[in-house]
């Protein structure tokens, strides 16, 4: 018998707490530990923990390991894991706002997942769309300008034969005709994501 | 032995084939040549409305007593041959010969003739049976216990019009379940918690003038049998007798011990309490009460696995977890409940109800629980989580336990040492003893309850203090609960006329114990019906034969007293076998016991089968024509060959079957008989015996086992191989594996040198 890992923190609360503020997560008392959802997930794998894994370390209290694990990074949002699950959980809400919760509450700052969507995230704000060239950009000075240098040449050969599949475009960034409306848009969300969660 | 002249026909079938496959030209010569029988007529379809008639005219005209009829099963077409009036001897060539051996074969030539020379010689030795004496008639029921399975009964009994005597052993009724403020669903559609029903089931039974409560009373004695049962009840004011047709045992159950979660950390906290303390906290009124004390905001149900937990688990401790963190939701609004568990047991309709507490917000983590310490963490062990986690910040722990049934009376001191239980046949996994001594370790069990002799193997007094010959208890199976068939009869105690249900037999919830309670209900009735006209009840129900004892022969040996099943025979005192009938369910295994075969029935006994074997032609040994003896039960192998017969599947042709009431009842004359006579080889094919026993009459077909370990010594000092003589366990599902088994066993025999005894 192994003695409890001191180095963990478990936190019982956690599990109200999720269910209290994460959305969604209500409905994880539903989850019946079939394991469809982490068995469905293309990315699977790749997870530190499959989202059935996740949520049995939410009710046992493994805060720590559960909001900075890669498991929500991962999530690509395709769904099957939701259109799936037998007991209606939806999983990928979860995962999703788990994301959110963990930069807010500043368990995954900085990592590479954070950086990247912050990166994603600064383009698709500003312009309405991605450039992949901006977007990667960013990404890789975001660990400094040194290594920003050495990630960019490094994948100057795989860029060169995008631009040449025309998979990567030249000249200035594509955006959306109405950029004004899309500020306008962003900003009514932030007021209402202010007044939701300030309540 | 006959009271009038026994006159013989002979009828052969030519219907369903039967004239096609064998000769009935070369049958008919047999019948009236060497079997000596002067009446043989060959009829169209012995069923059929003309062959009846034939059958009817010899039978009215008087010119037959004995109606032998050479056709298909005697598990079919029995009514219309019974109302023939003379009495029916049935030869089985459809299903045993025709449909599982070739058209046309001499061997199924010799089959078929074997099986008519059994009927005749079986028809010499057989009597139409005559009823015992006048049956016993008291058609008044006691119910023992007053909690829901008891006044279900008593209420279920009542309706069909019969007169109920309910006595409860506190001044209450109701029981555990009466006290609890809420139910697990027990009305579909299965989902919320259920309204307590008792109030309403107690007030009906007040109400009922048939039924007539007592509380604070016991039953000090038991005496007699179904229809006659003479029972002395007491309560504090003195004792009373009365007369009952049956008995129903609704004592329930008792909390599991607490002692034994102690290892697990029950008792180091006030507010580590078990589900039926938990009860007491609910019924307070959690919202106010509890909540002073302490906040009931997190509150975890540990539903134990592993060492901590009972032997055994049927999932009704699980569903009061689930009902019980379903109040706390209810009660506490906000709360976090948890259920920790192993294994979850919610079948059937629970699943319903596990879904509805999910819903409503409870969270069932899985785990093993490896402790839960004085300050309310639970540490739970599971390979998914990665090893150990403790759970900690809980208000309240709730461990759940479970039933331990009520089958003795744990308030009244034990009326035997343990030794003295031994020698009751209280336990069928127990070994049968003899003059005190066990016999040996038969049905493959440890005799674990010989560990100390003085140690009683049961806690408590009996209930009913029963004052038969094998002792004051209701016989038990595993775990304590009360002995029942588990597939086939459920309520049936091995002490005929006595019923158990509810959780005394099986650990179930209030809505499994009033359908309970009806089943039981439903078997009291028939068995003091039967008694009243001295009929026997389960499996034989209908039967009117019964053992007959010729005292003049008898040695006083018991064993016949001792190896009973239900005990139905007891001693006089002078030491003589009494066989009590309406306790007695005909199966045999009396006269399977009986070392000078004096134990008969009219229609059955140990020299009407020995001359059966005797009739059957056994060719010499250079014939290369072996014969075998199949002593198959009537209950399942039987029919399990008659099913095999149906489809097609071919036996070999030199089997010789012969139907027995139970393996209990083969006496080893029959064995001897056989060998002697040149049989090749004996299979007894019975049900299972042992702890999930299947044979019809509880012990018999462990009994025959026992009987058969002696088997080998007596080949021996015939010069024989010792696995010519076999037991096979086969249930009645078996038509493929049982043909299969025998002709298994056809080709071992074949392979041996010939019976040296053939043709002395
Ligand atoms: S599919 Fe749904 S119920 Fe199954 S493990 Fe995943 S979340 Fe739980
Ligand atoms: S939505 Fe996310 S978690 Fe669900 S299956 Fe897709 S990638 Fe996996
Ligand atoms: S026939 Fe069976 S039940 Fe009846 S006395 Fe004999 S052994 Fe007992
Ligand atoms: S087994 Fe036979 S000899 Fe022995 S007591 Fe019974 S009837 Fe008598």
């Amino acid at each position: 018998m192994t003695a409890p890992d001191a180095a963990r923190k478990y936190d019982l609360g956690f599990a109200r707490w999720v269910r209290d503020n994460v959305d969604g997560g209500d409905k994880l008392s539903m989850c019946m530990q079939c394991g469809v959802c982490s068995g469905s997930c293309p990315i699977g794998t790749q997870m530190d923990y499959g989202p059935r894994k996740l949520f049995m370390m939410i009710r046992a209290g493994m805060k720590e390991e559960v909001m900075t694990s890669n498991t929500m990074w991962s999530c690509t949002s395709c769904y099957r894991c939701v259109v799936r699950c037998p007991r209606g959980v939806p999983v990928t809400y979860i995962l999703q706002d788990l994301a959110a919760k963990s930069v807010e509450l500043g368990y995954a700052n900085p990592n590479d997942n954070t950086r990247f969507s912050k990166s994603f995230w600064w383009s698709a704000k500003t312009w309405g769309r991605t450039d992949e060239r901006l977007v990667t950009a960013r990404y890789y000075f975001s660990f400094g300008l040194k290594e920003g240098m050495r990630r960019s040449l490094d994948n100057l050969k795989i860029a060169y034969c995008m631009i040449k599949a025309g998979r990567m475009h030249l000249g200035m960034p594509h955006k959306v005709k109405d950029k004004k409306g899309l500020q306008a848009i962003l900003k009514k969300a932030a007021e209402i994501e202010q007044r939701e969660s300030g309540s | 032995m006959a009271a009038t002249e026994k006159k013989q026909a002979v009828y052969l079938c030519e219907g369903c084939g039967i004239s096609d496959a064998i000769s009935l030209d070369e049958l008919e010569q047999a019948v009236t040549g060497e079997m000596r029988v002067p009446l043989c007529r060959r009829i169209d379809a012995c069923c059929g409305e003309d062959g009846l008639a034939q059958i009817k005219k010899d039978i009215d005209k008087g010119e037959v007593t004995q109606a032998i009829i050479a056709a298909c099963s005697p598990r079919v077409m029995c009514e219309e041959f019974d109302a023939l009036g003379a009495q029916v001897i049935r030869a089985n060539l459809r299903e045993q010969v025709i449909w599982s051996q070739p058209a046309g074969d001499e061997n199924t030539q010799m089959l078929a003739t074997d099986h008519v020379r059994m009927a005749v010689a079986k028809a010499a030795k057989t009597e139409k049976p005559a009823a015992h004496g006048p049956g016993a008639s008291s058609m008044k029921l006691l119910v023992v216990g007053g909690g829901v399975t008891g006044l279900s009964a008593a209420r279920e009994a009542s309706k069909t019009g019969a007169d109920v005597v309910l006595v409860e052993k506190t001044g209450e009724l109701g029981g555990w379940a009466g006290k609890w403020s809420k139910h697990i669903p027990y009305a579909s559609p299965y989902r919320g918690l259920q309204e307590n029903p008792l109030p309403d089931l107690i007030k009906e039974v007040m109400g009922d003038k048939a039924i007539t409560v007592k509380t604070n009373t016991t039953v000090a004695r038991t005496e007699g049998g179904p229809g006659e049962f003479a029972v002395q009840l007491q309560n504090g004011k003195g004792d009373e007798w009365d007369v009952f047709g049956a008995i129903v045992v609704a004592t329930g159950w008792r909390p599991y011990d607490t002692a034994k979660l102690e290892p697990l950390g029950y008792g180091s906290s006030p507010h580590i309490v078990t589900d039926i303390e938990f009860e007491d906290i609910l019924s307070a009124g959690l919202s106010k009460k509890t909540k002073k004390k302490k906040s009931l905001d997190v509150v975890a149900f540990v539903i134990p696995g592993g060492a901590d937990r009972m032997p055994y688990s049927s999932g009704v401790s699980d569903r009061v977890a689930i009902k019980q963190a379903l109040q706390v939701v209810e009660a506490v609004p906000g709360a976090m409940v948890y259920v920790i568990y192993e294994d979850l047991r919610a079948h059937g309709t629970a699943e319903e109800f596990y879904r509805e507490a999910q819903e409503a917000g409870v969270v069932f983590q899985k785990g093993e629980v490896i402790s839960i310490s004085s300050d309310l963490t639970v540490t739970v062990r599971d390979d998914l989580l990665g090893g150990e986690v403790p759970m900690s910040g809980i208000d309240m722990v709730v461990i759940s336990t479970g039933m331990v049934p009520n089958s003795t009376d744990i308030d009244r001191e034990p009326s035997q040492s343990g030794a003295d239980q031994l020698k009751d046949d209280i336990d069928p996994r127990v070994p049968i003893t003899f003059s005190g001594k066990l016999v040996n370790g038969g049905n493959g069990a440890e005799p674990d309850k010989a560990a100390d002799d003085d140690e009683p193997a049961l806690p408590g007094g009996p209930i009913l203090n029963l004052q038969y010959r094998q002792g004051p208890h209701i016989p038990i199976l595993a775990n304590g609960f009360a002995d029942s068939h588990y597939i086939c009869f459920p309520y049936e105690t091995r002490r005929t006329g006595i019923y158990t249900c509810g959780p005394v037999r099986r650990a179930m919830t209030v809505g499994e114990a009033r359908q309970d309670a009806q089943g039981a209900v439903l078997k009291a009735i028939q068995a003091m019906r039967a008694a009243d006209e001295s009929l026997a009840v389960h499996p034989r129900s209908g039967d009117l034969s019964y053992p007959k004892i010729n005292h003049d022969i008898c040695t006083k040996c018991r064993r016949c007293t001792v190896e009973c099943p239900f005990g139905a025979i007891d001693e006089d005192p002078d030491g003589r076998p009494h066989i009590n009938f309406s306790r007695c369910r005909r199966c045999g295994t009396c006269m399977g016991a009986c070392p000078v075969r004096t134990i008969t029935f009219d229609n059955y006994n140990p020299q009407m089968v020995a001359d059966m074997i005797g009739a059957v032609e056994v060719p010499d040994e250079f014939a290369e024509k072996p014969r075998i003896l199949v002593l198959a039960c009537e209950n399942d192998a039987y029919p399990a060959l008659d099913m095999a017969g149906i489809n097609r599947r071919q036996l070999s042709p030199y089997l010789r079957i012969i139907p027995v009431r139970c393996l209990g009842s083969v006496t080893m004359l029959w064995i001897s008989t056989a060998l002697e006579k040149g049989f090749d080889g004996v299979m007894l094919m019975g049900c299972k015996s042992g702890d999930d026993y299947q044979c019809h009459f509880i012990k018999g077909s462990g009994i025959a086992e026992e009987r058969m370990s002696s088997v080998g010594e007596t080949l021996k000092s015939m010069m024989l191989e010792e696995d010519r003589v076999v037991m096979e366990e086969v249930s009645i599902a078996d038509s493929v594996r049982a043909p299969q088994v025998l002709n298994e066993f056809a080709d071992k025999i074949g392979a041996m040198p010939p019976n040296p005894f053939k043709g002395f």
